[in-house]
């Protein structure tokens, strides 16, 4: 005799239309999030849906920017990033080893731009101020010597004990201090930050690191976060050949 | 349980658990990515090769680009998705109820998606659904900043699979239907 099953096995056809409910609604509030969350998506300047990829907004590099590498490069990696994100602290590492392989005979330069998570990492808006206040009183040079010892001096994820490593990071710069100080609290770099964050969400970014690799025919991939070295290569290798 | 073992080693369903598993992992580390990876395979000036290099260096950012915590459970939800997906295959075909199982292992998998990060800081899957703004406000009151619907859904698809392997496990018999009677 074969056994029978009591219950009707409704179990796979159930699953499939909640799976299909739920990627159906992941879709549409990710192409349109204005449908449900309105309050949410005007917080975004320029066209640029919440979480949507559209490269085209991208701010075109200039020479206000941080670059490290010739700026003439074939290759461009514009990076929107996070002082406090763990994993731009390895990225980091990794794009100083990809300067050492493609930056010395200037083929790729490296961008940095802000985006500072203040929902998740309070303090990173307030290093990213600091990191343009060194900028402004040591040069480019000056920036990128910030950003690397800052990454090696702190612990990310908002552990930082900022009024203890910032004037000690401008010390060993050998910046003049009370005009760090002063900076720091001016107010003068804030459109600055807000205009690089504004700009990563208006391209599709949603956490940190976001980069864009600009090939010299001006095609973009976005690459997003802290991915090995073997995949930041990969893509530059195809950029390279993008001409 | 002699099945269940049968199972395991039946080389077409094991086949089919570690093909399953690694479609979950490939698809948890590719996610954030894939607008990059649409864009590779759809542009025909680009090698095959350097098609199929991309996506196998993102793997490693198992290693770069997630918490402990999440690549522990990316790597669980993974595995437990596999045996689950072999367990009801093998239920669907010996004609027995699935019901139990596979709902928790189907929530289990939804939740422990929705939870998978920190892949860059602030990009759950959460964020890129909710927005960046809303999505990081959702983290921010969770002590494990989005791990919970991780460990979730660990929990779920490992009951999941123990509901599952109880009915396989379980002898075939005609049951009473009325104890009235």
């Amino acid at each position: 005799m074969e056994p029978e099953s009591k219950k009707p096995n409704y179990a796979i056809p159930v699953a499939i239309i909640i799976a299909g409910v739920l990627i159906a609604a992941g879709v549409l509030m990710r192409n349109n999030p204005s449908i449900i969350w309105a309050g949410f998506s005007s917080q975004v300047e320029g066209n640029g849906a919440i979480g949507v990829e559209n490269l085209d907004l991208l701010q075109p590099v200039v020479a206000q920017d941080h670059i490290l590498g010739n700026p003439d490069a074939a290759v461009k990696v514009i990076e929107y990033a996070d002082f406090e994100c763990p994993y731009c602290k390895g990225f980091d590492v990794t794009m100083q080893r990809i300067m050492s392989e493609y930056g010395k005979d200037g083929r790729v330069a490296w961008i940095y731009r802000h985006f500072p998570l203040d929902q998740i990492h309070t303090k990173a808006r307030r290093e990213a101020v600091a990191s343009e206040c060194t900028a402004e009183l040591g040069g480019q040079q000056a920036f990128w010597r910030f950003a690397n010892r800052f990454y090696e001096l702190t612990p990310s994820n908002d552990q930082t004990d900022i009024v203890t490593v910032l004037p000690q990071i401008a010390r060993e710069l050998g910046l003049n201090e009370s005009q760090f100080a002063s900076c720091l609290t001016s107010g003068k770099y804030d459109k600055h930050i807000e205009e690089n964050y504004q700009n990563a969400i208006a391209i599709g970014g949603t956490g940190t690191p976001w980069n864009i690799i600009v090939a010299p025919n001006g095609k973009k991939y976005s690459l997003a976060g802290g991915q090995p070295y073997s995949a930041v290569r990969a893509l530059i290798d195809i950029a390279l050949q993008q001409k | 349980m002699r099945n269940l073992v049968g199972i395991f080693k039946s080389p077409p369903y094991l086949s089919f658990m570690l093909g399953t598993s690694f479609a979950m992992f490939a698809s948890a580390v590719l996610l954030p990515n894939r607008a990059l990876l649409v864009s590779l395979w759809t542009d025909p000036s680009i090698p095959l090769g350097d098609k199929i290099t991309v996506p196998m260096s993102i793997l490693g950012s198992i290693a770069t680009n997630f918490s402990l915590l999440s690549a522990s459970y990316v790597v669980v939800i993974a595995v437990l998705a596999g045996i689950n997906a072999g367990l009801i295959v093998s239920l669907l075909r010996s004609g027995r109820p699935v019901w139990a199982g596979s709902s928790a292992g189907v929530v289990g998998i939804f939740s422990g998606i929705l939870g998978i990060g920190c892949a860059a800081c602030g990009s759950l899957i959460l964020t890129a659904i909710l927005g960046t703004t809303l999505g990081a406000s959702i983290i921010t009151v969770l002590p494990l900043r989005g791990g919970e619907l991780g460990i979730l859904g660990v929990v779920l698809l490992g009951a999941a699979t123990y509901l599952l392997a109880r009915q396989i496990t379980k002898p075939l018999v005609c049951e009473i239907t009325n104890t009235n009677i």
